[in-house]
């Protein structure tokens, strides 16, 4: 009996679920519009949220750590020194860079401003040779620089990393997410209301039928199926409509900035197709819940005969 | 086959009981008339049977299952053994008289082939083939009572309830639809009427069970009324 009763079933209840968003298309207009609304706003806050997490990876990883040595260091002290950054585990390469090299670079970047530059030679070089260290885990720095201090006043003259950059891009990245988060419990509760709304006008405009049903011997989920379904369309289909308007918007910006972010450090927007795959899992999922959840809270109430 | 074992329904705590210590047996293929007057319980026993609501005390059995132990998803299923007629109908407007009774074969999952071929014959069982593209606003009173029943025999329930099914109509179109309920009745149907129409009462010499203040005063094999009106 049940299993036939489940073959049956998909005819009737998409019928009947077509029939009723024609049927109350007014609302239904409301809740498809509110869900777009929403998921619109989540989309914004969702897509900054995976570009400053996307950026901070980004930044993290390009990271480098430079040890920079005393002017009078000994070779003695250089081998020491890059002996026991060779031996850490948590390094992954270590290049050196003599002073010589660091004035030709610098004299390079400079390019326009040489002048600046040229009363500075070999011999009164006022940059530091250094060690560059590219790690394997940004969580490592910290240690790594520990390491290299031990050497203080031994051939080290000190060790710096984009630290400050790091801890103010990890902490905004805390930031998006809370705020994420807040704003999509918010704005589900709004779409979940409106829906609920939605299908209990449909639910009462076919309390009888409904009623009819209980008494024929239709079992509960029989009846809930139609309305439930009817939630779920209305959410998938703002989902949809709300996808397309995030992704056109998305490339529009992407075509403005072209990729260049205006931080102090080397790096881009996430690129589309990552951010897009997730956002449109992410829209279907959240609208066909979101109609669900309203629809089984509005038919409940009505099931009790 | 129903029967109640000292049943007692009240709604609220001091309110007086709409049912009070009521026993009864209704055998397998009977024709009961059920009477009394409005608050006398006649509503209450309908909704018990149902279980659309729960007796307080005693015990009700449809088909030897006890109702009370029935859980929430097996009360559809019970439905489905019995038909029920109502006074006001309650056809959905926007379908037509074979949708209207096939929906009831639709709602438990029967397959097309067999809804097609049961329908039109429920709907000439109680005369209604020649209407069978109509809707219902388009029928009489006594047409449209002839949907409900081929509606509730459609899914061949043991028991039929029909709650005032004269209700609304007159003396003479009352007389035809209870002979259709008596034809369903003949052919093994257990047949409950609730009814106070007295005339319809006496002209089917059937048992009559007599319902007053929510206790069964009369229970008369040959048709005898229990209270005079």
């Amino acid at each position: 009996m049940k299993f036939s009763s489940l073959k049956t079933m998909p005819r009737n209840v998409v019928r009947d679920t077509l029939k009723s968003i024609e049927r109350n298309n007014l609302m239904s207009a409301a809740s498809v519009l509110s869900v777009i609304a929403a998921l619109i706003i989540l989309g914004i806050f969702l897509i900054l949220t995976i570009n400053v997490a996307e950026v901070t990876k980004d930044v993290e990883s390009k990271l480098e750590l430079k040890v920079f040595l005393q002017s009078d260091y000994t070779e003695e002290q250089k081998t020491t020194i890059e002996d026991s950054l060779n031996e850490s585990a948590l390094i992954e390469s270590v290049s050196f860079e003599s002073s010589q090299e660091a004035l030709d670079k610098f004299t390079v970047s400079l390019e326009d401003y040489a002048p600046l530059l040229s009363g500075y030679n070999s011999e009164n070089n006022p940059m530091p040779a250094s060690f560059i260290i590219r790690v394997t885990d940004p969580d490592d720095l910290e240690a790594i620089q520990t390491l290299a201090m031990t050497f203080k006043d031994e051939g080290v003259e000190y060790v710096r990393y984009g630290q400050e950059y790091v801890e103010a891009l990890v902490t905004f990245n805390k930031f998006t997410n809370t705020l994420s988060i807040v704003v999509l419990i918010v704005l589900s509760v709004i779409s979940i209301f409106i829906i609920y709304n939605t299908i209990k006008l449909t639910v009462f405009a076919r309390r009888k039928e409904i009623g009819i049903m209980k008494y024929v011997g239709a079992t509960n989920g029989y009846i809930r199926a139609p309305f439930i379904l009817e939630g779920t369309l209305l959410g998938l289909i703002g989902a949809v409509v709300a996808f397309l308007i995030i992704r056109i918007a998305y490339y529009y910006i992407l075509g403005l900035v072209g990729g260049n972010l205006f931080l102090p450090v080397d790096a881009s927007l996430a690129s589309p197709s990552v951010v897009m795959g997730q956002l449109a899992f992410f829209f279907l999922l959240y609208g066909g819940f979101i109609g669900a959840v309203g629809s089984v809270f509005a038919i409940r109430k009505f099931l009790d005969v | 086959m129903i029967e109640f074992k000292n049943v007692t329904k009240g709604y609220e705590k001091n309110a007086s009981d709409a049912l009070k210590d009521v026993s009864l047996f209704i055998d397998k293929g009977e024709f009961v008339f059920l009477v009394g007057r409005s608050g006398a319980g006649k509503s209450t026993f309908i909704k018990l049977l149902l279980r659309e609501i729960e007796a307080t005390k005693g015990s009700i059995y449809i088909n030897n299952y006890n109702v009370a132990n029935l859980s929430k998803k097996e009360i559809p299923y019970l439905r489905r053994k019995m038909g029920i007629v109502f006074q006001d109908f309650r056809l959905l407007e926007n379908k037509s008289v074979y949708e209207n009774v096939a929906y009831a074969m639709e709602i438990i999952g029967k397959p097309e082939k067999q809804i097609q071929k049961r329908v039109p014959l429920a709907l000439d069982m109680v005369g209604l083939s020649h209407r069978i593209n109509h809707y219902p606003h388009e029928l009489s009173g006594g047409e449209q009572q002839r949907v409900v029943i081929a509606r509730a025999i459609i899914n061949n329930p043991t028991i039929l309830i029909c709650d005032e099914p004269t209700g609304n109509l007159d003396p003479e179109t009352s007389y035809e639809i209870i002979c259709i309920l008596e034809e369903i009745n003949r052919r093994g149907t257990t047949v409950v009427v609730v009814t106070h129409d007295r005339e319809i009462v006496d002209k089917m010499k059937k048992r009559v069970i007599t319902l007053e203040d929510g206790m069964l005063t009369v229970d008369d094999a040959t048709g005898r009324y229990g209270y005079e009106v």
